[in-house]
């Protein structure tokens, strides 16, 4: 090759670096603003997983402490449906009981009282007790996945069944997936 | 420096930097997951943490409820509420307070319960004295109406009684 095509192959040479350059550049904030939101995106939507189930599992705690007052108060008061909706509605309605119960059982699982209301704060005790009030059948709820009915009738207790309660498996109800690989377009 | 060598080093510079270009991409998704993995495990940890520990106290308080509602549905004396204790937590016994009348059963440190007793009947036989006639079981603990004793080791402190 003589001289000639080597400076034009030079100059080739020269605009091509200078092109790659400014696509190198253009490239290099693009990839950082994606990677950049990308990885808020993913972190964000699985801390909100992992905080909605410790929410999940403070609000069942509390309907299945509320359930065993319930199921101690049919057992040892009168077994009437009076006596009953009037227990319902005490535990239900008396916050401050159903916190205190719910925290002494966070902290006797080592669980620090900041954390505690962290998880208070967000989600909050549960929205539901009484699911079902009908024809003298009543369901409450548990737990996640947890019900259990009481019959009435005249008034009158005829049968009321806490297996669920016993039964209830909590480390079924309760798990954490571990995080999904992380995913760049 | 003739224009030959400075074609061939430009040359080279173009191939080096379009490599460069191309390992771009590869070395944002490399710090990008590795950020991820790091948040996302702590995350995963730390919840999983409180979530088992939650879980795990939430069982005890299950077993001591189930106790405590068998009891007050038949249980009548220390003796009938040692076969329930055993029935739910085989490894931990109550003891009965003679002069109070009433039994504490501690499956764990934050956990308990007291049944107070009517009487106190004697074996004349043995002299061994037991509790009767279940009045009533404090269930405050399970209501959360109680402060958390500090975990102290106490087991250490019960080596005198074993001979």
């Amino acid at each position: 090759m003589d001289n000639k095509k080597f400076k034009i192959l030079a100059i080739v040479d020269a605009v091509l670096i200078v092109v790659l350059i400014v696509v190198m550049m253009v490239l290099k904030g693009n990839y950082n603003d994606q990677a950049q939101a990308s990885v808020k995106e993913q972190v964000g939507a699985y801390q909100e997983k992992a905080n909605g189930m410790l929410q999940e599992q403070w609000k069942s705690m509390d309907q299945y402490g509320m359930a065993w007052k319930l199921v101690y108060a049919t057992l040892t008061t009168a077994k009437t449906e009076a006596a009953f909706d009037a227990a319902v509605k005490a535990i239900e309605e008396d916050k401050d009981a159903r916190f205190k119960q719910l925290s002494y059982m966070y902290t006797a699982a080592g669980i620090p009282p900041k954390v505690q209301n962290d998880i208070n704060e967000k989600g909050g005790l549960a929205d539901k007790f009484l699911l079902k009030n009908e024809g003298g059948v009543k369901e409450v709820a548990c737990g996640k996945n947890c019900t259990l009915t009481f019959t009435f009738a005249k008034g009158k207790l005829q049968a009321s069944d806490y297996k669920a309660l016993v039964e209830y498996n909590m480390d079924e109800a309760f798990k954490l997936e571990a995080p999904a690989e992380f995913h760049f377009e | 420096m003739n224009i030959k060598n400075i074609a061939i080093v430009l040359s080279v510079l173009v191939v080096a930097i379009a490599a460069m270009l191309f390992m771009q991409k590869g070395n944002y998704v490399t710090q990008a997951t590795e950020h991820y993995t790091k948040t996302t495990g702590n995350s995963f940890k730390g919840s999983s943490k409180i979530i088992e520990y939650v879980n795990s106290t939430a069982g005890t308080t299950k077993l001591l409820w189930a106790l405590t509602c068998d009891a007050v549905q038949g249980a009548k004396t220390s003796q009938d509420m040692a076969k329930l204790e055993g029935k739910y937590f085989p490894a931990t016994k109550g003891s009965n307070s003679i002069s109070q009348k009433t039994r504490r059963f501690e499956p764990t440190a934050a956990y308990s319960i007291v049944t107070t007793f009517d009487k106190v009947d004697v074996d004349k036989k043995t002299d061994l004295k037991t509790l009767s006639g279940l009045k009533s079981i404090d269930v405050s603990t399970l209501l959360g109406n109680a402060v958390i004793a500090a975990a102290a080791e106490e087991e250490e402190g019960e080596d005198e009684g074993e001979e």
